[in-house]
């Protein structure tokens, strides 16, 4: 099967900083990758570098087998990139129903159907007229991610969707996950915790200082003895 | 409700358009600067009050719409109902090119380039170089050959337009594409939004209207130079106005030039003297305690409703 996102040989620099070292991997569409390493390890940049937010220095990007180095965040968001940030970044003083909305493509009455499906997906339906500023934290990353749904995108690139969200909300977030995959959308996810990794990932794909120096399925990549002396210190 | 609302406008319009017939010429030009704040300032707040880029060269297209369509009826002899938007689509299309190299830049910066090419255009329109085009800095008297009452008519005419449009566009998608631009440019971006492409339609539909209302301004001035087509002023007063009445909200802007002009006029004939100190200290009143302007203080304290559509 041709692979949903190919990076090939990508480096890029921040003046004398590395923070991508020729980096390759392949992401098989209908798959969960984890993207692991230390602060700092170029996941963040990784995620940018792929959404067009950053142009690579060297090397490419292809999408379903289209270079899209180079295009404009918003020409590849509208191939079906889907991303959430690190920091929450809904729009604050939109409703959830009109943060939803304005993201969306194609008829008004059609959108709003999909909107409220959306919202009620993630159980904030009732509160679809507040302004997003008026949610608590968990509840923002769950509009977040409504919010990167609504354009149906089939590549979901997610930043670190658990931290900071109590063990509960957690397991919700991570079950829509789950559901969302089984209908055919392929994430990457960016996680800290490993716990979060290990359980919910099939394969995952390990950086540091912008190398890539694993990858793998989770059950083979836990008992890297690279991956664990550099994430560990061990 | 909705009988009641359109029954109201309705009236109101009746009013409006007789104005001239049954008003002394005060009114009617007291009306008539009315609508030509409320159009400046709508058409601010339609680019700036949605996208969050704080537009301080308003004043440009103003001056460029009003020495197009000037220079036309005084040096060409064109007729004002052909000059007035001959200078507005001059105004947009140059809108388009200068929204393409500063809408790039964000914030603080995008606004104190505005205010430069404002000064800029003075300048160069001043210039003994450009002179036998524009008069230079002793300025163009000319007479139009327009009645007070047609002119009325005409920018009550603009004036409505104008706030029709705001109305479709405030509560349109593409109306929310530009507050998810004010919200986060970058976020909008990655979720599939044309940035750019928006902030230019709305930065050029923000130049037609108000270069449309400077063109109806300086004719009825019968009068243009540099200082005066240019002036910090024509680019501050439809701001406060806005801040008056409430960003973003499609009625702040006429609330506002409206009230705004009748406190100006009320102080300016009573206290002479302490007008500009008593208009301060009620400016930083309303800054201070209504931050979001008479409408956006209404909506927060549920007084009406929460919605794009006032």
């Amino acid at each position: 099967m041709e692979p949903i996102l190919r990076i090939h040989d990508v480096v890029k620099k921040f003046g004398e900083v590395v923070a991508l070292d020729h980096c390759s991997f392949e992401i098989e569409p209908g798959t969960i990758t984890g993207l692991i390493g230390p602060n700092g390890a170029g996941k963040t940049t990784l995620f940018n570098l792929i959404t067009g937010v950053l142009e690579p220095d060297h090397g490419h990007i292809y999408l379903k087998g289209e270079k899209i180095t180079g295009k404009k965040p918003y020409e590849i968001a509208r191939r079906g990139v889907g991303r959430t940030y690190q920091i929450i970044r809904v729009f604050p003083k939109m409703t959830l129903l009109e943060n939803l909305i304005v993201v969306g493509r194609g008829m008004e009455r059609r959108l709003i159907e999909r909107a409220m499906g959306l919202l009620r997906f993630v159980k904030l339906d009732e509160k679809r007229n507040d302004y997003a500023s008026d949610l608590s934290f968990g509840q923002q990353k769950l509009l977040s991610l409504a919010q990167v749904l609504m354009p149906d995108p089939q590549l979901v690139l997610l930043d670190e969707p658990a931290a900071g969200i109590n063990p509960t909300l957690q397991n919700d977030l991570m079950a829509l996950i789950h559901q969302l995959n089984e209908e055919g959308k392929t994430f990457i996810i960016v996680e800290h915790d490993m716990n979060v990794i290990m359980n919910h990932c099939q394969n995952a794909i390990a950086l540091n200082y912008g190398q890539k120096i694993a990858e793998g399925s989770c059950s083979v990549i836990q008992k890297d003895e690279r991956l664990l002396e550099h994430y560990f210190g061990r | 409700m909705k009988n009641r609302i359109w029954f109201g406008i309705a009236i109101l319009m009746i009013f409006l358009i007789s104005v001239p017939f049954v008003a002394s010429d005060y009114w009617v030009t007291l009306l008539t600067l009315i609508l030509i704040f409320t159009v400046y300032a709508a058409g601010w707040n339609l680019f700036s009050g949605l996208t969050g880029y704080t537009n301080f060269g308003l004043a440009w297209f103003i001056g460029v719409s009003g020495y197009v369509s000037s220079l036309l009826i005084a040096d060409y002899g064109l007729y004002w109902l052909f000059a007035w938007p001959i200078g507005a689509t001059f105004t947009s299309f140059v809108s388009i090119g200068v929204g393409y190299i500063l809408l790039r830049i964000k914030g603080v910066y995008f606004a104190i380039s505005m205010v430069a090419l404002t000064e800029g255009t003075r300048e160069l329109f001043g210039t003994e170089y450009l002179s036998p085009m524009t008069h230079g800095g002793k300025g163009v008297p000319f007479v139009a050959g327009i009645s007070l009452s047609t002119l009325y008519w005409a920018i009550l005419l603009l004036a409505v337009i104008t706030l029709v449009l705001c109305y479709k566009i405030t509560s349109s998608k593409f109306g929310l594409r530009l507050l998810a631009i004010r919200e986060d440019e970058q976020a909008a971006e990655t979720l599939g939004i044309h940035t750019t492409k928006d902030k230019i339609i709305a930065f050029v539909l923000s130049a037609f209207l108000v270069g449309l209302a400077g063109a109806i301004h300086f004719t009825y001035q019968n009068y243009i130079d540099p200082s005066f087509a240019f002036s910090i002023h024509l680019t501050l007063t439809p701001i406060v106005m806005t801040l008056f009445g409430g960003v973003g909200t499609v009625f702040g802007p006429v609330i506002g030039a409206t009230l705004f002009t009748f406190i100006h006029e009320i102080l300016w004939a009573e206290l002479t003297l302490l007008y500009m100190a008593i208009f301060g200290g009620i400016l930083m009143t309303l800054i201070l305690f209504f931050p979001q302007g008479l409408l956006g203080w209404m909506k927060e304290r549920g007084i009406l409703p929460r919605i794009r559509k006032i």
